[in-house]
Order: structure tokens, then sequence, then C-alpha cells
């Protein structure tokens, strides 16, 4: 076969397509760079790619008190909403889905609106309701109100993913006689899992970097991380660049690790045997 | 003691009924063919017989047994979808033991009954593989084992072979047929394919907007349509319809129509003098006449001739009316030629013009 001849469209949409990669990777790597320099490497003139490497930033991070506390609260408090999130949520818009009521269409609606209001609008009256209940800046608040986020996330995306799986396979299954559950638990679940992971992963995600809400819930003992990393910003005229962009590799190294896990475990469960 | 029997079911999706006082009755070991064109309601009373349609009314029994509230994997039934319907997480080894791990089948004893059902059907190599991997027939194949393996009182049918291909579905139809024949289970089949219906029927039950039309033979209701709709359903190329005037002449009898009349004995029939009734004849019951011949012709110029290789499909107007004669491909005319066709007696059917149903004598 010929080669195609390079003709000036397909060179220009490449460059296009350089340029957008480029303008999406680069703010990443020059952060992740920044987080290995001294202070004087940072605030240079003319940026430097060669300088000599330093923990020192890394440490100074991992060191404090209050960057452990709110790696852990984040990982306490967006896990255990996930968890409650798949629990609740799948079961939830896999009944929607397959057994729809006249009440399946406002379920929706309702589950879709709680991400239309601003965060605040949520936020202030959540703030009240904990403080009178007097569970203000504890985590149980936070896994309950991020429960609320994960909940709503998870099953209006699963409810198109549990929709996908043809009704025939699973009429398949009670003619093979297994009852509602076994169907639910043997095969929509599994044939659904790939978009599910999505949608858990997604849920994730969203709570894991969610600012408003842990800001209004929490006052010193249930700060998350990207509450603690703000904060690192607020220390006196000279900013602490390198510190800050080191808290955010920290910040950005759970999500990734979460979808590069997800990814690997569904490459494994889906990856179709050569024959 | 029949297999299965329907007794006054219905079925109603709010206001909207698709299955009115539907009774049925299917002997043991008989292979029957719901056939209708779409919409007709064949899917729904197979849904129903399989528990996966609730009843609305009436009441449905499996050997002797009501199965109305029964869920579909208590009645004995194994059904085959259209589309397949395999697990697509599973292999293929676990798509055909699936039902019967619910029934707590020992592993030893479903390894065994696996390899003896997919030896039969000759899906030994593709055990360990998932049905992406597979071809439509050989999914076709699994899915009829999945249903096998189960050796179920009942097999259900819903159209299994309008995905595949013309050629794979006439291998898969002979292969269904030997299937029955050397299982002998009572099946019920819903295709809208009347070749299908023809070719695997024991009874053939003809249905339209949620009635049963007839319900007989193959032949018996190729032979004897009990009513126009049935006679136009059934047979390729279709049949023609010409209605006539009946009049009485001598013994016998005068149809009139089509610019023509043709003379009966008519005695077959339920005949009286001036009704208004619909001739029947089928295409390849019309012959092509002989010069001499003076009655019974229906003639015309050949409008439009379709070759089909030993045949040919020959129309022309008569009177204003379409009628095609499906004649051997050697007596074929030139496009335009006229031609003349005659018939014997036997092999016109006759209805009422109002009501549609059959005149013929029972």
């Amino acid at each position: 076969m010929r080669p195609y001849p390079i003709r000036p469209g397909r060179l220009i949409a490449k460059a296009i397509l350089a340029l957008a990669g480029f303008l999406a990777v680069f703010p990443l790597v020059w952060t992740a760079l920044n987080a290995l320099k001294n202070n004087v490497d940072i605030i240079t003139r003319v940026p430097r790619l060669v300088f000599t490497p330093t923990l020192a930033n890394i440490s100074y991070i991992l060191g404090r008190d209050s960057v452990l506390t709110g790696l852990y609260n984040s990982v306490v408090a967006c896990g255990s909403a996930v968890l409650i999130g798949v629990a609740l949520g799948l079961p939830a818009a896999y009944a929607v889905a397959r057994y729809p009521n006249r009440f399946a269409g406002d379920i929706q609606f309702f589950v879709l609106s709680l991400r239309f209001l601003p965060p605040v609008a949520v936020a202030i009256p959540l703030m009240v309701i904990w403080l009178q209940v007097g569970l203000y800046d504890t985590l149980p608040a936070l896994i309950v109100t991020y429960s609320l986020l994960t909940i709503s996330v998870i099953m209006w995306l699963a409810i198109p993913a549990f929709q996908g799986v043809p009704k025939e396979v699973e009429e398949a299954a009670f003619v093979d006689g297994y009852g509602a559950y076994p169907v639910f638990w043997r095969i929509a679940l599994p044939v659904a899992a790939r978009s599910l992971a999505g949608a858990i992963a997604f849920s994730f995600v969203l709570v894991w970097n969610e600012f408003l809400i842990a800001l209004m819930l929490s006052s010193s003992n249930a700060k998350t991380l990207p509450i603690v990393a703000s904060e690192l910003s607020q220390q006196g005229m000279n900013v602490p660049w390198g510190i800050l962009n080191a808290s955010v590799v920290l910040l950005s190294l759970p999500p990734l690790l979460f979808l590069g896990v997800l990814s690997g475990f569904l490459n494994s469960v889906f990856r179709q045997k050569k024959t | 003691m029949s297999a299965i029997v329907c007794s006054h079911v219905d079925k109603a999706y709010g206001a909207t009924s698709v299955i009115r006082d539907l009774n049925l009755a299917i002997e043991e070991h008989e292979f029957v063919v719901f056939l209708g064109p779409s919409g007709c309601g064949k899917s729904t009373l197979l849904r129903m017989l399989a528990g996966l349609e609730d009843i609305s009314g009436g009441e449905v029994s499996i050997g002797g047994k009501v199965v109305n509230d029964l869920e579909p994997g208590d009645r004995g039934i194994a059904m085959v979808f259209q589309n397949y319907a395999l697990y697509p997480h599973m292999t293929i080894f676990d798509n055909i033991a699936f039902g019967l791990k619910r029934q707590r089948v020992p592993a030893a004893e479903i390894k065994k009954r696996v390899e003896a059902v997919s030896k039969t059907l000759g899906l030994e190599p593709y055990l360990g593989r998932k049905p992406t991997e597979l071809s439509g027939g050989q999914q076709q194949r699994v899915a009829i084992a999945r249903a096998m393996i189960k050796t179920p009182k009942v097999f259900l049918f819903d159209e299994p072979l309008s995905n595949l291909d013309a050629k794979l579905r006439n291998h898969m139809r002979v292969e269904i047929a030997r299937l029955h024949q050397s299982l002998k289970t009572t099946t019920v089949y819903v295709t809208h394919d009347q070749l299908e219906a023809m070719t695997l029927a024991d009874r053939i039950v003809l249905l339209k907007d949620g009635v049963i039309e007839q319900i007989g033979s193959p032949a018996e209701i190729y032979r004897r349509p009990g009513n126009m709709f049935v006679a136009g359903f059934i047979g390729t190329p279709n049949m023609n319809f010409v209605e006539v005037t009946v009049g009485r002449s001598g013994n016998g009898w005068t149809l009139t129509g089509a610019g023509t009349v043709l003379s009966i004995a008519g005695q077959g029939y339920h005949l009286q003098h001036g009704d208004r009734a619909v001739l029947g004849i089928r295409p390849p019951d019309l012959k092509t006449a002989s010069a001499d011949r003076g009655c019974n012709l229906l003639q015309g110029t050949a409008d439009l001739i379709e070759f089909h290789g030993n045949d040919a499909l020959v129309t022309f107007g008569s009177g204003g009316k379409e009628i095609s004669a499906l004649v051997p491909a050697r007596e074929c005319p030139e496009l335009r030629a006229p031609v003349r066709y005659t018939f014997d007696e036997q092999s016109i059917h006759l209805f009422d013009a109002t009501t549609g149903l059959s005149l013929r004598k029972q």
C-alpha cells in the first residue's frame, strides 16, 4: 500500500491536536516538576527545566500532622461514601431500570436535581442540621453528606447501564429458574460491570475533589485534604510554591491510583480470549 | 392428556386487548407453530406460556398443572430466544450449565450432561469460549443446548431463526426438525415465516389480532383454508381473489366476475343464487389452456413476468383484476402476449364476500 501523501489539512489537524495535548498535559508535568524544586528554582524569571531536585517539599508535606489527618479524613470519608453509594445506589438504580413504577421518572428527576442545585444551597442547611444534631465537624457527618452525592451520581449513571443489559438475557435466567435477586447478582451486575465501574470511579473522584461542603462542615477535626491543601497557601506573604505543588501532587495521586487499579481490573476481567 | 391447555386466555395491557378468549390444547410430543403477521399476539402468547408475561384472564396448564401463578423456572419449560440471550459474561460451558446449577445437580453430573448435549449439537470445541467469540449459528446452537439440557416438558422457541442468514436458517431448521424427531419433546414454536411453519409443524395455529383464525396441519391449512385471511396468508405466491356473483344454471352454478363467466358443479359448497362471493385460486393451480378449450377461462395480456428458475409467475389483467399464474418456465409467454389459463374445480376456494368465511361444506 502506498503511503498517503501528506496534505496540509492533515498537517494542520495534527498540529492542533498536538497543541491541545500539550495544553492539557503541560500544567500537570510542570506541577510535578515544581514539587521537586527549591523555591529559588521556581520563582526565576526564566523557567528552569534543569535544576537540582529536592525532596524537601514532599517530606515537609508528609511530615505535617494536618496533612496526614486530612489524607486520613479524605480516604475514610470518600471511601465510606462510595461504599454506601454502591450498596444503596446500585440496587436502587436496578429497581428503577427494571421494575419501573409510576414514580420511576420522579425518582430519576429528584436524584438528578440534587446535582442541579448550587452546592451552597445544599451546604448551609446541612451545616445547620449537623450543628443541631451535634455531629458538626465529625467524619460521620461528612460520610453521610457525601453519601447523598455518591448515591445520586451512581444511580444517575447506573440506570442507563442496567437498561443496557438485554432484557432477554435476564428472562433467560428467569426461565433457568433464578429469582429476581440472583438475576441481579449473577446476571445484571456482571453484565453491566464495565459501565458501573465507570460510575463508581466518577462518584469517587467527585467527592474526593469536593471542596465547598467539606469547608462548611468542618472546622478542625474533619478537614479533608483539599481544605488542608488550600490552607497551605495562606501562610503569609511568601507563597511556598514548592510545598503547594507537592500537596497538589499528593492530592492527585489517589484518584489516579483508583482509576488505574479500576481500569486494570476491568481489563483483566473483560480481556477477550484470543483464539 | 394434553401437554398444554389454554382455556379462555386473555391478555390486555391496560385498555389494549392483545389476546381475547383463546382456547387451545396442545398434545404431548406435538410440534405446534404459532404463525401470524407481526403484532398478532403470537410472541405474547408464548411468553405467557413461559411465565414471562402475566395472564390477564383464563387459565394455562402445562402437564395437567395450572401454571398461572408459577415462576418461569417452576413450569418445566425451556425457551430459546430470538436474539439467543446468552449470558455474555459466562463461557459456553457455564451458559449451558447455568440452569442445572440452580437445580443443585452435582458438578460431576453437570459436566457429563453438558458434554453429552454439546456433542449432540457439535459444540465441544467451543465450551471454553465466550458467546461473542461464536458465530450466529453457533450461538443459536448454544441457546438450544441450554434449553435441551434441562430435559424440559416443553420447548418454547421465539422466532429462533430470524436473526440468521437464509442459508443458515435452512440448515438450522432441519436441525430443529431432527432434534424434535429424536427428543419428542412437546414444542411450541413462534414464527412469521410460513415456510418454517409448513416444514416444522405437526399443527399450525394461525393467529391474527389475538384471535385464532385456524388450527390445523400444514396440509389442511393450505388445502382447506377456513377464511380469506388464512387463504391469503398461507402460500407463496399469494392466492388470487376474484369477486364473483353466484348464479344457478341447470344442475351447476355460474360465477360471474373479472370479465368472465365460470361454470362449476359446486357440490362441495353452500351456494345460493345471487350471492356475492370471492373466488380464490392459487397461482400454481392455473394451467395453460389448450387452444380448443372454451369454458372456465381466465384470459388477458401478460403484464409482468417474474422468472423463478423452474417456474415463471405471469401476471395478467382480466376484467380490471390482476391475476397471477405460476407456470412452468418453458410455457412462459412473451411480455404483452395474450394468455389463457384454466383450472380444475377441485383446486378453487370460495368465500363469503361479507364474512370472508369459506363456503366449503364441512
